[in-house]
C-alpha cells in the first residue's frame, strides 16, 4: 500500500522541479495539489495501518520511517501554505520520495512488542518523530540558504537568485525550525530516559535483551544525545555568538546528518535497545 | 465593426513631439469626451498615453474615415500641426491593433522591454473610457484580455524580473539580503549627488533612518536636509554608525579606501555577524575588495552592480519568444470572440426561427388535443413539447457550432448571409448583426411566416 503515496511523492516531486526551473504558477499549483494528495493517502496507508494493529504504527524502524515522511509532508505543507513559498519543495521532496521507498519496497512487521506501550513510549516516539521532521525541514531551508549566499556573495545573481526568498526570510525559518525541533527532541529524549527506566523496573525485563541494552553505550541512543549537543550548540551559537545564517546553515546540516545516519543504518543495523 | 488603433510612440515619433501630444496634461477623461462629442463615427473610444506613446483605440465602420478623424482630432487637442504629426502617426485595424495592445501589455513594446508601470497605465486608459463612458463590449474585452496577458506574462516569464538601473540593482539585492527594508538604517558615507539619490530610493522603500557621515559636518547636514528625515553624523562617529546600520552607501572622493577589512572586521564583531550590505559606488572604491571576504558583508561596487543590470537586461531579451508565446495565445482567444461576436445574430435569429415554428406546431396541436380530458391533454402537451424542444435544439447545434468556429470575419459574413436568406432570417440578422456585435438587446425580429424568394440568380458572365 506504501507504493500510492510514494508514486505520489515521485510525481509532486517532478512537479516542485518543474515549477522551481519555469516558475509556471499553474505547475506550482498542481505541485502543491499532488502533495496533498500523496499525504491523503499515506494518512490513509497509515489509519490502516492503525486500525490492523490497534495501534499507531510506530513500533519499528520501517513505521517510524513511513510517520517521518507523513510528519514532514504534512509540515512542509504547513510552512507552504503559511509562507506562500513554493520554492522549498524542490528540495524537501526528494527526502520523502527517498525515505518513503523503505517502507513501500520493505513493509513493516505491523505486530509490536508487548513492552512498547503507555504515554511515555507515545511521547518519546511521537516528540522525536516531530523533531526529526522539523530538523529535516531546518536542513533543507539551509541548503537553499547556502546556495543564495553564495550567489549572492560571488556577484553572481542567477538561478537562486531569481528563485528563492531572502536570506532574512530563509534564516528566520531555519532558527524557527531548529528552535521548534530541539524543544521536541528534548522532550523526547527525556520521555525515552523515563520510559527506559519504568521498563528496566518491569518484572521479567531483565530477560529482554533490548530493555538490558538500553544504555548511553547504544549506538541510537548516543547518536541522539550528540544530535541534541549540536542543535543545542546551533541556537547557543545562534544567540551569543553571532552564529547565524550559513553557519548555522551547515549546523543544521550536519544535526539532520546525523539524524538521518541515526534513522536508517543505525535502526537497522547498529543498535540493540531499538530493534524491537 | 472595424478595432482601430492610431497613435505614435517612441519608436515613430521623437521626444519633442511625444511632450506634445501628452493626454495626462488635460485629462484622459476629458480627451475622451472631447473626441466623442465631435467624432462621426460614434462608436467606442480609449486612449492610452503615457511618457513613450499615445494611442487611441476606437471601434469604427470605416477605418480610413476614423483614422483621417482621429489624426485631426490629436493635432487640434494638443495644437500641434496636422502636417508635423502625419509623418509620425502608425494605425493598425482589428487583430493587429489587438496584438499591438497585448505586446504593449506585456511590456514587449516598452523603451525598456519588461518594465512593471505599462501594465497599470493600460488600466488607467480602461477605466478613464469607462468613466467617460465611451467603452462598449469591443474595447472591454479588448481591454480585459490585454490586462490578462499582462498578468500571465508577469507571473509565467521573467520578463519583468531584475532590475534594469543601477539603483533599483541596488534595492533588489538589498531586498534579497534582508526581506524587506522596513525599519533598516542606512548609513551614507560621503555628502556626494551619487549617495543622495541612492540613499533617497531606499529611503522610499522603507528604510527607517538614514545617517549620513562626511568630513565637513555642513555638507552632512546639508544631504541630510536634502534627503530629509535623515540625521548628519561627524566623521569620527563612522564606526559606530557602522555597528547600527545594516545598508552602507559609499561615495566620497578619498584616493584611498576609508572601510579597510581591519575596521569592518572589528565592526562585525560587534554587530555580531549580523548581515551588512555595503554599495561602494565611489571611483576610486571606498572599501577594500578584501572586505567582501569578510562572513555576512555583502560588497558591490558601481562595476558589480552594473553587471547585475546586464545580467538583467539579457535574462529580459531570452524571455521575449515566451512572452510573444503567451500574447499570440491570447491573440487566438480574442479573435475566436470577435468572430463568435460577429455571428451570434444570425444564430440568434436562427434560433428564433425555429422556436417560432415550434410554438406554432404547438399551438395546433392544442386545438388536436381538446377532446381529450385535461390531465391528459396537459401531459401529452408537456411530452410534445419536451420532445420538440430537444429536437429544436440537436438541430440546432451543429450549424451554431460551425458558425462561431469560423476563420475569419469575411467568411463569418458570407455564411451569415448564406443562411439568412435560405431560413429566411431578414436582413436585419446579418447586416446588422455583424456590425452590432450581437449584443442581447439587438435581436431581430421574430421572421414572418413566409419564406422570401431568392433574387434571380447571376451566371458569371452576366444577367441573363
Amino acid at each position: 500500500m506504501n507504493f500510492v503515496p510514494l508514486a505520489l511523492y515521485a510525481a509532486a516531486f517532478v512537479a516542485y522541479g518543474w515549477h522551481f526551473a519555469r516558475r509556471a504558477p499553474a505547475v506550482g499549483r498542481s505541485a502543491t495539489t499532488i502533495l496533498v494528495a500523496a499525504v491523503l493517502a499515506h494518512t490513509f496507508v497509515i489509519g490502516m495501518e492503525t486500525m490492523e494493529s490497534g495501534q499507531v504504527p510506530v513500533g519499528d524502524a520501517t513505521s517510524a520511517i513511513s510517520m517521518f515522511v507523513w510528519l514532514l509532508a504534512v509540515s512542509y505543507l504547513y510552512t507552504e501554505v503559511t509562507t506562500d513559498e513554493r520554492a522549498m519543495g524542490v528540495f524537501i521532496l526528494p527526502l520523502l520520495v527517498a525515505l518513503q521507498a523503505i517502507p513501500a519496497f520493505r513493509p513493516a512487521d505491523v505486530v509490536r512488542a508487548s513492552l512498547l506501550r503507555g504515554p511515555l513510549f507515545g511521547i518519546h516516539v511521537s516528540s522525536l518523530l516531530l523533531a526529526y521532521a522539523s530538523f529535516a525541514l531546518a536542513c533543507v531551508i539551509g541548503i537553499t540558504y547556502v546556495l543564495l549566499f553564495k550567489e549572492i556573495k560571488a556577484k553572481h545573481l542567477g538561478f537562486f537568485y531569481a528563485r528563492l526568498p531572502s536570506l532574512q526570510v530563509l534564516d528566520k525559518m531555519n532558527q524557527r525550525a531548529i528552535v521548534f525541533g530541539w524543544i521536541f527532541l528534548t522532550v523526547g529524549i527525556l520521555a525515552g530516559a523515563a520510559f527506559a527506566f519504568q521498563t528496566r523496573a518491569l518484572p521479567g525485563s531483565a530477560d529482554v535483551p533490548q530493555v538490558q541494552a538500553m544504555s548511553l553505550a547504544d549506538p541510537k541512543i548516543m547518536a541522539a544525545l550528540v544530535c541534541w549537543a549540536v542543535y543545542s550548540f546551533e541556537l547557543f551559537a545562534a544567540r551569543r555568538i553571532g552564529w547565524g545564517g550559513r553557519r548555522a546553515a551547515y549546523l543544521s546540516a550536519v544535526g539532520f546528518a546525523i539524524v538521518l545516519l541515526n534513522f536508517v543504518p543505525i535502526s537497522y543495523f547498529f543498535t540493540k535497545s531499538h530493534n524491537f | 465593426m472595424h478595432l482601430l488603433l492610431v497613435g505614435i510612440s517612441h519608436r515613430t515619433a521623437p521626444i519633442e513631439l511625444r511632450e506634445r501630444v501628452d493626454f495626462h496634461a488635460r485629462g484622459l477623461e476629458h480627451a475622451l469626451r472631447t473626441l466623442a462629442a465631435r467624432s462621426q463615427q460614434g462608436g467606442e473610444l480609449a486612449v492610452l498615453s503615457t511618457c513613450n506613446r499615445a494611442e487611441l483605440y476606437v471601434a469604427c465602420e470605416d477605418v480610413e474615415t476614423a483614422r483621417a478623424e482621429l489624426v485631426s482630432f490629436v493635432g487640434s487637442f494638443h495644437g500641434v500641426e496636422a502636417a508635423a504629426l502625419e509623418p509620425h502617426v502608425y494605425h493598425v485595424v482589428d487583430i493587429e491593433a489587438a496584438r499591438h495592445l497585448f505586446r504593449v501589455a506585456a511590456g514587449l513594446d516598452s523603451l525598456v522591454v519588461g518594465e512593471p508601470q505599462i501594465l497599470g497605465q493600460v488600466k488607467e486608459a480602461h477605466g478613464a473610457a469607462r468613466d467617460a463612458a465611451t467603452a462598449g463590449p469591443l474595447l472591454n474585452r479588448l481591454f480585459h484580455s490585454s490586462f490578462a496577458v499582462g498578468k500571465r506574462v508577469r507571473s509565467e516569464t521573467g520578463l519583468g524580473a531584475g532590475a534594469v538601473s543601477v539603483s533599483y540593482a541596488a534595492v533588489a539585492l538589498a531586498k534579497k539580503i534582508f526581506g524587506n527594508l522596513d525599519g533598516r538604517a542606512v548609513l551614507v558615507i560621503g555628502a556626494g549627488e551619487m549617495g543622495k539619490l541612492t540613499a533617497q530610493h531606499m529611503k522610499s522603500q522603507g528604510v527607517r533612518n538614514v545617517t549620513i557621515v562626511s568630513r565637513t559636518m555642513a555638507n552632512a547636514a546639508r544631504t541630510a536636509d536634502a534627503i530629509g528625515g535623515a540625521t548628519a553624523a561627524p566623521w569620527d562617529d563612522m564606526d559606530a554608525a557602522l555597528v547600527a546600520s545594516d545598508i552602507v552607501i559609499t561615495a566620497t572622493g578619498a584616493a584611498s579606501p576609508v572601510l579597510t577589512r581591519t575596521r569592518l572586521e572589528a565592526a562585525m564583531r560587534q554587530r555580531r555577524s549580523r548581515p551588512l550590505f555595503i554599495i561602494d559606488i565611489a571611483v576610486p572604491r571606498d572599501v577594500e575588495a578584501a572586505a567582501g571576504e569578510i562572513e555576512q558583508v555583502f560588497l558591490y561596487n558601481i562595476d558589480d552592480l552594473q553587471a547585475a543590470v546586464r545580467e538583467n537586461m539579457a535574462r529580459r531579451t531570452s524571455e521575449v519568444t515566451r512572452a510573444e508565446a503567451i500574447v499570440d495565445e491570447e491573440l487566438d482567444r480574442f479573435g475566436s470572440w470577435m468572430r463568435a461576436r460577429g455571428v451570434i445574430p444570425t444564430v440568434v435569429a436562427l434560433r428564433q426561427s425555429f422556436e417560432a415554428i415550434r410554438r406554432a406546431e404547438l399551438d395546433r396541436l392544442d386545438f388536436k388535443l381538446s377532446a381529450l380530458p385535461q390531465d391528459a391533454r396537459d401531459e401529452a402537451r408537456a411530452r410534445v413539447d419536451e420532445i420538440t424542444h430537444l429536437i429544436v435544439e440537436k438541430l440546432l447545434l451543429t450549424p451554431t457550432e460551425q458558425l462561431k468556429s469560423l476563420g475569419d470575419q469575411e467568411t463569418a459574413a458570407i455564411y451569415a448571409e448564406a443562411i439568412g436568406r435560405v431560413f429566411g432570417l431578414g436582413d436585419q440578422s446579418t447586416e446588422r448583426g455583424l456590425q452590432d456585435g450581437g449584443d442581447a438587446d439587438t435581436r431581430p425580429e421574430r421572421p414572418s411566416g413566409r419564406v422570401q424568394p431568392f433574387p434571380r440568380a447571376r451566371t458569371r458572365g452576366g444577367q441573363r
